[in-house]
């Protein structure tokens, strides 16, 4: 007995003598990066070095216990229970193809404009945007419908994938919204406020899109041409009979968050009212085929599981990180050691973010790095419904951003032949300049995030 | 000779840790040095607190703040932590318990039997409902989703109570998602200090407990490992982290129902409220039937109330 | 090697197939879940029981996930290189993934045993011995939920989609061998 006892010790002791912490981390960041370069799965990535970091750290005494722990915190984390609701809910919207209508009635009521397609388009992806948490449907539909008539009206390839990536992302800005969730729970902040206060930011960026293709188009016609008459010529009534269609998803809409706001219902339950309203929508449309539910039932497991097993992989990860005492070294960085004021902090943390985003999973990002970041924030006296939205903006920057970001994978997948990787990552930039300057823009009138919520919570 | 380091969690989250547990660690890293540190973590932050107690068993963690009950420890003694149903009336009597009736004993017992040390024991606050619809009788708990403890829980949910079960730094978001209606797992003081005041309104001055009980343990290796002195100044940290809740609920209880502004007070009439204190004792019954070291600790709990009621005021005031 | 990976991928893609309908199961309970709460009182038992099925439903899925493919991959090397060179570095990378997987399986194993009251270092040897009736089951651990259901069951089902993910991954090695080798798959 006294000898195991010495042995104990001197092993725990030896696993925290063998390395600094800095050099842990240093290795663990490089490991991963090695990993994910070389093409790994990204949860497996991160759940290597989690648990290689772990064994490290702990050695056999707990070290193997981590990685399984984090799958049972993963199950008491009761608001991912609307990620594959909110999945299937995009999917059923994509493949159905009820959204059709809508792109139609956007074709014609915007056609005589210049630009007035790829502006359509954006107002597709805003409605698109409230039906869904993610940006995966958006992407889908705007790269099957929009895009190909798009390039047959002679609209600029790279303008027009431009406008898919960027307005698909605001996926995650408009409510609902899975990344909010996210964030919601590492920041412990309520959800329907932090939905609400993404609305009028999420509505601005899209105004702002809508701007830049309006003032291109207009002193470049040639890339987004207007309609010829002859194809806007239709009868008054049939354009007010697409208007209808616009019904549709405010109807969705509606659903899923007028009992959750008032508190009828929880969270949860409305996100599966959200995913039965899109299901009905699909049937009573005629359109829920075999097919339609086959694609839609099967691709709704491959992305749940896609993102489960990488945030099951970071929750290790970032437990490991907080044995580190990762929180107290970061906040000593910023305020300590480079003696920076608040403001200066917040911004470094965005473009940290930022340039993470470029080359990390966003959703291992925010299990990682945004429970380091938060807690230094709320300290810093930032409200954290604001931040939220930030850091929202950063993420959509995030998914478009090469080499690493989801819009542009399913971009690349589902792009036609003429448009090159050339042209997609090319397509990008202003639309990240213009998302850069709304995160601008969040920042120095916090009012644009934060009045909707106190207005519709604070009586 | 290196720094021998714990790591150490407490099922508080960072907000109340910052009293309830928080002084106790930094005077114990001040006084112990080079020799030794001890490395807090909060609620779920290394492992899920249901995960608590086998982390702790297989020295994933070396020790742990917690109620027995909150931690699930495979014991006989579980549903007596936290908030045994009326167990204690004021938070004096839990040490009293423990060190003068003979819990500590039991404790001692039951825990080296699988493994863990049983440090010390003390209290916290009394448990009282705080919600965002009005409890003025036994009528309005009815369907109300209620955070609480595992125990608590089961008694309460013969009057209606749906006792829901969630990690501790989610409660907030959840009363706010609409998962909860409410929480009955402290007194006024954590309502405030947590920030579950903001997202309640109001707050019943009946409790069901006068006193959570709860311990400090630590993974028997590890803590046969420590020297003497070294086991001697843990334990008085502990100590001082029991003396430091007793005036800060004490105090805190009172000053916030008369001076605080975010909850407004309700009550239950005595008369109505007797039949929650007559079934508590139902309860213990039925909990004294599972098994000898049960019935062991509810005697004792008998007798020390008996006692109590012989001994008058201020002990009690029928 | 072709009959192994014939064998297990069949395996996990009708498991896989089985597994995607529990998105409905999960949308029914969420749905009695509103409805209970909403004209009568409020059930104990929705929200764990929605855990478990999501649980079941993304570990026992991560299999056929795999084979779909929809495990995102950072391409920009990657998407690049010859089948040659891809499986070159899958087959070295896939290896730490199984390792990974190994850790999670060793957990759930330990945590299974810990559900069904053994506390010592051998929870592989004692889980086997319960199957074979060996040993006995002790103290069952419970969730600390007022519905209070054993917490083996699901511990358990994590078991087998950790095995079955490992199995998967080892089917992956193996067609990177194979296509090494110069075979098409
Ligand atoms: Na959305
Ligand atoms: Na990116």
């Amino acid at each position: 007995m006294h000898f195991r006892a010495v042995q104990g010790r001197a092993a725990s002791e030896r696993s925290h003598h063998l390395m600094p912490y800095e050099l842990i981390a240093t290795l663990m960041f490089s490991t991963m990066m090695l990993m994910l370069l070389t093409g790994q799965r990204v949860f497996g990535a991160i759940g290597f070095v989690a648990v290689v970091a772990a064994l490290l750290l702990w050695g056999d005494r707990g070290g193997y216990d981590l990685g399984f722990s984090a799958a049972m915190k993963l199950m008491k984390w009761y608001p991912l229970l609307t990620l594959p609701m909110f999945i299937f809910m995009g999917y059923v919207l994509s493949e159905s193809k009820i959204a059709d209508d809508l792109y139609r009635m956007f074709h014609v009521w915007m056609g005589g404009v210049r630009g007035g397609l790829a502006i359509g388009t954006i107002g597709l992806m805003v409605l698109i945007s409230a039906m869904n948490g993610l940006s995966v449907a958006g992407m889908a539909i705007g790269a099957t419908i929009a895009l190909p008539e798009l390039l047959k009206r002679g609209y600029d390839k790279r303008m027009v994938t431009g406008v898919i990536q960027a307005g698909s992302s605001l996926g995650i800005l408009v409510p609902p919204s899975v990344v909010l969730v996210l964030y919601a729970m590492i920041a412990r902040q309520p959800v329907g406020q932090l939905w609400l206060a993404g609305v009028i930011p999420g509505l601005m960026m899209a105004a702002l899109f809508i701007l830049y293709i309006a003032l291109r188009c207009r002193i470049n016609p040639t890339l987004g041409p207007a309609l010829a008459a002859e194809e806007r010529d239709i009868p008054r009534a049939e354009k007010m009979r697409l208007l209808r269609a616009g019904l549709l998803p405010l109807t969705i809409f509606a659903v899923m968050m007028v009992p959750f706001v008032n508190g009828w219902t929880s969270l949860v339950e409305s996100s599966a009212i959200g995913a039965l309203a899109a299901f009905l929508a699909a049937v009573f449309k005629g359109r829920m085929t075999r097919e339609v539910f086959e694609n839609s039932v099967r691709n709704t497991l491959g992305i749940t599981c896609m993102f489960m097993w990488i945030i099951l992989a970071a929750l290790a990860f970032g437990a490991v990180f907080d044995g580190l005492g990762a929180v107290k070294a970061i906040e000593s960085l910023f305020t300590e050691r480079l003696n920076l004021n608040p403001w200066m902090i917040l911004i470094l943390m965005q473009l940290s973010f930022i340039l993470m985003g470029t080359f990390l999973d966003d959703t291992a990002m925010l299990v990682i790095v945004a429970p380091l970041y938060v807690p230094l924030v709320g300290a810093l006296g930032f409200d954290l419904i604001w931040y939220g939205i930030l850091y929202t903006i950063t993420t959509q920057i995030a998914y478009m951003t090469p080499p690493f970001g989801y819009n542009l994978f399913l971009m690349r997948a589902m792009a036609p032949p003429e448009i090159s990787l050339r042209d997609i990552y090319a397509s990008i930039t202003p639309f990240v300049l213009i998302m850069a300057g709304a995160l601008a823009l969040v920042m120095l009138f916090p009012g644009l995030a934060l009045w909707l919520p106190e207005y519709v919570y604070g009586n | 000779q290196g720094t021998i380091t714990w790591r150490m969690q407490t099922y508080a989250g960072a907000a109340l840790a910052e009293h309830v547990i928080d002084p106790a660690i930094e005077m114990f890293n001040k006084i112990a040095g080079d020799r030794m540190q001890i490395e807090l973590f909060y609620a779920d932050q290394l492992v899920p607190t249901g995960e608590l107690f086998q982390a702790l068993q297989r020295g994933t963690i070396d020790a742990v703040q917690s109620d027995d009950d909150s931690m699930a420890s495979p014991t006989e003694v579980t549903v007596f932590g936290g908030y045994f149903p009326f167990g204690s009336r004021y938070s004096l009597d839990v040490p009293v318990l423990f060190n003068q009736y003979g819990l500590n004993e039991i404790w001692d017992e039951e825990y080296s039997a699988v493994g863990v040390k049983h440090i010390s024991a003390g209290a916290w606050d009394p448990c009282h409902f705080a919600t965002k619809d009005p409890i003025r009788s036994l009528e309005d708990l009815k369907g109300k989703r209620v955070f609480t403890f595992p125990t608590a829980g089961r008694f309460m949910s013969q009057f209606g109570v749906v006792p829901v079960n969630l990690p501790w730094e989610d409660i907030e978001v959840a009363l706010q998602t609409g998962e909860l209606d409410g929480i009955a797992w402290s007194g006024i003081t954590e309502d405030y200090t947590v920030g579950w005041a903001d997202v309640t309104n109001y707050f019943l001055t009946n409790n069901i407990s006068g006193a959570w009980a709860g311990s400090f343990f630590a993974n028997m290796e590890r803590w046969n490992e420590l020297p003497e002195d070294l086991q001697t100044l843990f334990r008085v940290c502990c100590d001082q982290s029991h003396y430091y809740r007793q005036w800060w609920y004490w105090g805190g209880e009172a000053n916030l129902r008369v001076n605080g502004t975010k909850l407004e007070l309700t009550t239950i009439p005595d008369e109505e409220w007797a039949t929650v204190e007559n079934a508590a004792l139902e309860f213990w019954e039925e909990i004294a039937a599972e098994s000898d070291v049960k019935r062991r600790v509810v005697d004792i709990f008998k007798q020390y109330n008996a006692d109590m009621l012989k001994a008058g005021r201020p002990y009690r005031y029928t | 090697m072709r009959g192994y990976i014939r064998g297990v991928d069949a395996l996990n893609y009708r498991l896989g197939r089985v597994v995607m309908y529990g998105i409905f199961v999960l949308m029914a309970i969420l749905l009695w879940s509103s409805i209970s709460k909403t004209f009568f009182l409020p059930t104990l038992w929705t929200l764990e029981m929605a855990q478990f099925v999501m649980v079941g439903y993304y570990i026992l899925g991560g299999p056929y996930s795999i084979q779909l493919g929809a495990n995102v991959r950072m391409d920009l090397l990657y998407g690049e290189w010859s089948i040659r060179r891809k499986a070159w570095f899958d087959l070295t990378t896939v290896c730490f993934l199984i390792f990974y997987l190994c850790v999670l399986l060793y957990g759930a194993v330990s945590s299974t045993a810990y559900s069904l009251g053994y506390w010592k270092d051998a929870p592989f040897s004692y889980l086997f011995g319960v199957l074979i009736g060996t040993e006995e089951v002790g103290r069952m651990e419970r969730s600390s939920s007022a519905w209070r259901p054993l917490m083996w069951p699901i511990k358990a089902v994590m078991i087998v989609g950790f095995f079955l993910m490992l199995l998967q991954c080892i089917s992956e090695l193996f067609k990177d061998v194979l296509r090494l080798k110069g075979h098409t798959i």
